[in-house]
């Protein structure tokens, strides 16, 4: 039912089984192809046979700025997850964890300290998913969505930053027990 | 659209710069600058400060002192110095309005910069030079910097510079920039190149860093790339095995890019053979533990393997059945399926030796094997459906009767039952689409013809294809197991708990039979020029009532929406089409492949959407404005940074698509379509709008525009032996450059001299522009695949504008004096004469009274597209007439001795086309205003539902009284018909403000 591969741009004309889902969100053109300029290893979809595109994963290596190295919220080379999403038809089969472990392993031959996302404090769905994968949670960016999915009467909402240490953090010096404890505001997150 | 690398600001000063000449700079004091450099020059006589007075003089606004820096610009080129890099930058930034237009970059800043590197390459600077020329997509000079580069910089650790030759060298040599002499030696190089650096990864036994050989990932797929483009066949498969860049030695080491592109190019091959040897190794690569276990379990792999060596597949197969329980649902299912294909791929004397049409043979045992484990997922019949295509019609009997419905076990519950029945029904819907259900019959009985060709091997009747009596049937029995579940509590209750509603595909069943059985066809002869001439409208209005009622129970199935959207559109009803589509929220991106769908052909069928208060098609022209702003690919210096060679590859024939896409000429030509319906004003001709003139891809008459509509969330029930349901309900597009030249006037600061002068030139203009279009319009029509893109109301606009266009051409070029007017006068009048009076009476006639009947008028409010071509071809004769006209009546005003002008019979031809076309587009106007009358009585809902579901008092037939159910009866379906009426209303509205005179 599905094949694994690299991005490339042509699929951007066979995104509609996955963006049409309102919980998708669609960027502009330069979004996608940054990514797949910069780190085209972390930008891997999943295909059905007729060559849609039924899920995919987008990411990225990097480290805070320079200017940043001595602060307490600098963060040493690691992979990060921007956008994972499978679509409807193609959900419960397991896609979405195996395009994270395509990004996890990226992100070892990346030789990167650890994996990190963002994820919405209400999304238990989704943290669930993250913690049977070894994610944990390593901080709370105090209002970093500019909304809020489930109260209307908000204007804000708490994010996760959950990490799972890659091979290099062979001492496990990048996640933490009590990250729920941790809260930081969104100007601390670069 | 001119690039512009300053978009954001200047360039910085030198840092010698004084503090005082700084800050009038960076406030853009710009008089203080002049005059700061002049003195700066004077005392100092360093050219810098002229060329920062200069470049500042160009930000004033006289013509005088913008275009003085081209002339400095010439100089620098001409002088062949190296020239200054900070007199460079202000140079270029100065001329950022030029560049493109008076200046080509790639004969002027990228030559300089290719100048300046060659002189400096090692200064830092040298890179930004080549990003310059990159953003400009001077692939010349950024060859030439990277060569340079590559040479300075060759063995040592940054490896960039090297690829970036490479990668530069190859896209030269397959770009139009490369001239055909320098293509062959930049193919070779590139080539040379990489076997040089291949055979040196190849013989060491540790590559460092510094080598010139084949190192990473990005590296190694840039070779395949440039050797399937440039190389030899032989050499690529010689490499595919080698023990270091082989496909399987580069799976080995966790690359999966290079064995899927190798895939792709050997299945373009036809190299079979290579392909399962791959394929084995690599599924072998995760048994032995040199991969993960499942790295290359993608189906694909699996049905490339298995189309050969029984034995081996068997063997391997096994192996992976075992490790089965260790592996995600998804390659569980790939595994499934793999056993599958490798059953239905075994030859039948292996598998069933004695007969091949056995019933109960391996083939639906195996289906029925994997619908066990899969029935209830929300894949399963598009998982299955082309297996269950493939039985023969003794096995698909067997399969649906005895196999489908045990699956679920001997006590299934409710929802269970439910399940397979909607899942029977969607593979009974595809069995009626193959040919093994339907056997040849003598069609001329007694000296008639029956129309029916085939007899049915389902129902045994006497049918067409696909087969009517099935197809009712099918409806029925939908409709039933809809009922029961509509009826159910505890169905309804267990809904939400299921991968999928099967309402939904109850529904599409039911809709998708009704269609076919409303007479739709892919490519219907009559199609455009009146659809109700094939198809009948009540049980077309019927599918579209009980999808749309689908609709609100599942409003999330964007598969269903987009349907119901094509189907709005099909009948006329845009505006109520544009409330369906606004809630998928197409929007960046995925604009260029789904808009289509909505917007193809949406100004002839509903002008007023064109009049609301945001334009319609600005999301669109935001997307191609914002994507296509420079004339590199987005993001492709990002690439070359990183080291991503294949990107970059990617990335540029990405772009070149882009700008050749059909979806950007859609949205310029339904603009443009919109705007002279309603009588505005065109700026520019079409090949010369800033979208579709600018290199690397400018849009020319012979140019393949690339066509790639996303039809992927469509709902999917046909087999492969036919069309699509797109296919179905799908208008055909075409643009037209000709009334541009029509309604071109002189700007009005064009005020020639020399009347005569001026006149001359004017013909000239007209003339060849005629013939160009004459000509382009020929050949479009001439083109064997024209008549299947166009429909016949389109073949009449185009043919029109064909004769139209010789005609003009002939009429201001015959000399007055001409004693024989050439026949070509009467070979085009006549026919354009012929067609108004066609158009008129085809469309107009029997409907420019109150319409007779309801359908009569349903008929003409679902045929604005042949409307709005009769509008068109009556406007394009009156312009064309008032053209010649107006020349005659400027050359007989010009010139009193009377030799100039037109020849009489011309005129008198022009004047009875003129008064044919005025006729028509009166008719027309009339015809909007009958149908805003009609369209304004009451009962219009009531009417509507006397079509669809027949009149009250009347008996329903057996379909109508199920569909009837579905949708709760006219009370039910009042809703829908409001929604339809008013989408109708908007319509007509839209066309009153549209302009006839």
């Amino acid at each position: 039912m599905a094949n694994f591969r690299r991005f490339r741009p042509d699929d951007l004309n066979k995104l509609s089984k996955c963006n049409l889902d309102p919980l998708t969100e669609t960027y502009e053109l330069s979004f996608y192809l940054q990514y797949y300029a910069k780190w085209p290893s972390l930008f891997q979809v999943a295909e059905d046979e007729n060559g849609n595109i039924i899920g995919y994963i987008m990411g990225k290596l990097e480290s805070s700025p320079d200017v940043y190295k001595f602060s307490e919220h600098y963060l040493p080379w690691h992979a990060h997850i921007t956008a994972v999403t499978v679509a409807p038809e193609a959900r419960r089969l397991g896609i979405g964890k195996l395009l994270t472990e395509q990004l996890e392993a990226a992100g070892d031959a990346g030789n990167a300290w650890f994996v990190d996302l963002f994820v919405r404090k209400t999304n238990c769905k989704a943290i669930k998913f993250y913690e049977s994968m070894g994610y944990s949670i390593f901080r709370v960016v105090k209002e970093y969505y500019g909304d809020h999915s489930t109260d209307p009467t908000q204007d804000s909402e708490d994010a996760y930053d959950m990490r799972k240490p890659l091979k290099r953090d062979v001492k496990k010096e990048h996640i933490r027990a009590d990250g729920e404890k941790h809260e930081v505001d969104p100007t601390d997150v670069w | 659209m001119a690039y512009n690398r300053y978009r954001y600001g200047p360039p910085a000063l030198k840092s010698s710069v004084d503090v005082q000449l700084q800050s009038a700079f960076s406030d853009g004091n710009w008089s203080a600058v002049i005059r700061l450099a002049a003195k700066r020059f004077a005392t100092l006589k360093d050219p810098y400060y002229e060329a920062i007075r200069v470049s500042t003089e160009a930000q004033l606004q006289g013509t005088a002192e913008k275009c003085a820096v081209l002339v400095h610009v010439d100089e620098l080129v001409r002088s062949k110095k190296t020239p200054d890099i900070d007199t460079l930058d202000l140079y270029e930034w100065a001329c950022q309005d030029f560049i493109g237009y008076e200046i080509d970059f790639a004969e002027t800043f990228g030559p300089l910069r290719a100048r300046w590197v060659k002189a400096n390459a090692s200064s830092p600077m040298a890179s930004s030079c080549l990003q310059g020329c990159l953003e400009q997509w001077d692939l010349v000079s950024a060859q030439q910097i990277a060569a340079t580069l590559d040479k300075t910089y060759a063995n040592t650790t940054d490896r960039r510079y090297m690829f970036w030759n490479i990668t530069l060298t190859f896209l030269l040599s397959i770009s139009p920039q490369c001239t055909e002499a320098s293509r062959k030696v930049y193919s070779l190089l590139t080539v040379r190149q990489l076997q040089k650096a291949a055979d040196i990864t190849e013989n060491s036994e540790k590559l460092e860093k510094t080598d010139r050989g084949l190192l990473t990932e990005e590296e190694v797929c840039l070779y395949y790339r440039v050797l399937l483009s440039h190389g030899t066949k032989e050499e690529f498969l010689a490499r595919l095995r080698s023990p270091k860049l082989g496909a399987i030695s580069q799976l080995k080491q966790g690359h999966k890019l290079l064995f899927c592109e190798c895939l792709d190019a050997l299945e373009t091959w036809g190299e079979w053979d290579t392909i399962y040897e791959l394929c084995r190794d690599a599924l072998k690569l995760g048994l032995d533990g040199s991969t993960t276990p499942f790295f290359v379990c993608d189906l694909r792999i699996w049905k490339m393997f298995v189309s050969r060596a029984l034995d081996e597949v068997q063997e391997v197969l096994k192996q992976f059945i075992e490790l089965k329980d260790k592996a995600t649902p998804m390659y569980k299912k790939n595994i499934s399926l793999a056993l599958l294909e490798t059953t239905f791929k075994l030859p039948s004397t292996t598998i069933n030796p004695d007969h091949e049409d056995t019933a109960l043979s391996p083939k639906v045992v195996q289906i029925g094997l994997f619908l066990d484990q899969y029935y209830e997922r929300f894949a399963a019949f598009d998982d299955v459906k082309g297996y269950v295509a493939e039985l023969g019609y003794e096995e698909a009997k067997t399969f649906l009767e005895d196999v489908l419905p045990k699956i679920p076990g001997e006590n299934p519950t409710k929802a269970q039952q439910i399940i397979i029945k909607a899942l029977e029904c969607r593979l009974r819907y595809t069995l009626t689409t193959c040919p093994q259900t339907l056997s040849p019959h003598p069609t001329v009985v007694e000296g008639t013809d029956q129309g029916k060709p085939f007899q049915c091997r389902v129902c045994s009747n006497l049918a067409k294809s696909p087969c009517e009596g099935c197809l009712r049937k099918l409806i029925i029995d939908a409709a039933d197991a809809h009922r029961q579940i509509t009826s159910d509590k505890e169905l309804l209750a267990a809904i939400p708990k299921l991968d999928r509603d099967p309402r939904l595909d109850l529904a599409l069943v039911m809709g998708n039979s009704l269609l076919k059985l409303s007479g739709l066809r892919p490519g219907l002869p009559n199609f455009g020029q009146s659809l109700w001439q094939d198809v009948q409208p009540d049980i077309l209005l019927q599918a579209v009532l009980l999808l749309d009622t689908q609709l609100k129970v599942t409003p999330n199935d964007n598969g269903l929406r987009l349907l119901l959207v094509q189907l709005y559109l099909l009948f006329g009803c845009a505006s109520y089409a544009h409330q369906l589509w606004a809630p998928l929220d197409v929007k960046r991106t995925i604009q260029d492949a789904l808009s289509p769908l909505f917007f193809d052909r949406i100004s002839s069928i509903s002008p007023g959407l064109f009049q609301g208060t945001r334009p319609l098609m600005e999301p669109l022209r935001a997307y191609y404005t914002q994507s296509l702003r420079d004339p590199s690919p987005v993001r492709i210096w990002d690439a070359f940074s990183s080291g991503s060679y294949t990107s970059i590859l990617d990335m540029a024939e990405y772009d070149k698509k882009l700008r050749t896409s059909c979806t950007l000429v859609m949205t310029l030509v339904e603009e443009r379509r919109a705007t002279r319906l309603f009588g505005g004003k065109l700026d520019v001709d079409i090949d010369d709008h800033i979208l579709a003139s600018e290199s690397p891809a400018d849009i020319v008459e012979d140019t393949t525009l690339v066509h790639k509509t996303d039809y992927g969330s469509f709902p999917s029930l046909e087999s492969a032996n036919g069309p699509p349901i797109q296919e179905f309900i799908r208008l055909g597009p075409g643009p037209s450059q000709y009334l541009d030249l029509l309604t071109y006037t002189p700007p009005k600061d064009y005020k020639p001299s020399k009347a005569a002068e001026a006149a001359a030139r004017d013909k000239a203009y007209a003339l060849e522009t005629l013939t160009r279009i004459n000509t382009s319009l020929t050949d479009l029509l001439h083109k064997p695949s024209t008549p299947k893109l166009l429909t016949p109301a389109e073949t009449n606009y185009y043919t029109a504008l064909s004769l139209l266009s010789a005609l003009v051409l002939t009429a201001i070029s015959l000399p007055k004096s001409e004693t024989s007017v050439p026949k070509i006068v009467s070979q085009t009048t006549q026919p354009l004469k012929t067609t108004l009076t066609t158009l008129r009476t085809g469309l107009l006639s029997p409907k420019s009274t109150v319409p007779a009947t309801t359908q009569q008028a349903i008929s003409s409010l679902c045929d604005m597209p042949s409307f709005a071509s009769v509008r068109d071809v009556a406007f394009a004769v009156k312009l064309s007439a008032a053209f010649v006209l107006s020349h005659h009546e400027k050359e007989t005003a010009r010139d009193k001795s009377g030799k100039s002008g037109l020849h009489k019979e011309v005129v008198a031809e022009m004047k009875a086309l003129e008064s044919a076309a005025a006729k028509t587009l009166g008719e027309a106007k009339g015809h909007v205003g009958v149908l805003k009358g009609v369209m304004n009585e009451s009962g219009w809902l009531d009417k509507l539902l006397d079509v669809v579901l027949g009149e009250e008092d009347r008996e329903m037939g057996e379909l109508t009284e199920k569909v009837s159910e579905i949708v709760e009866g006219r009370g039910g379906a009042e809703e829908w018909a409001g929604k339809v009426v008013d989408g109708w209303r908007e319509g007509v509205k839209g066309w009153g403000m549209v302009k006839f005179e």
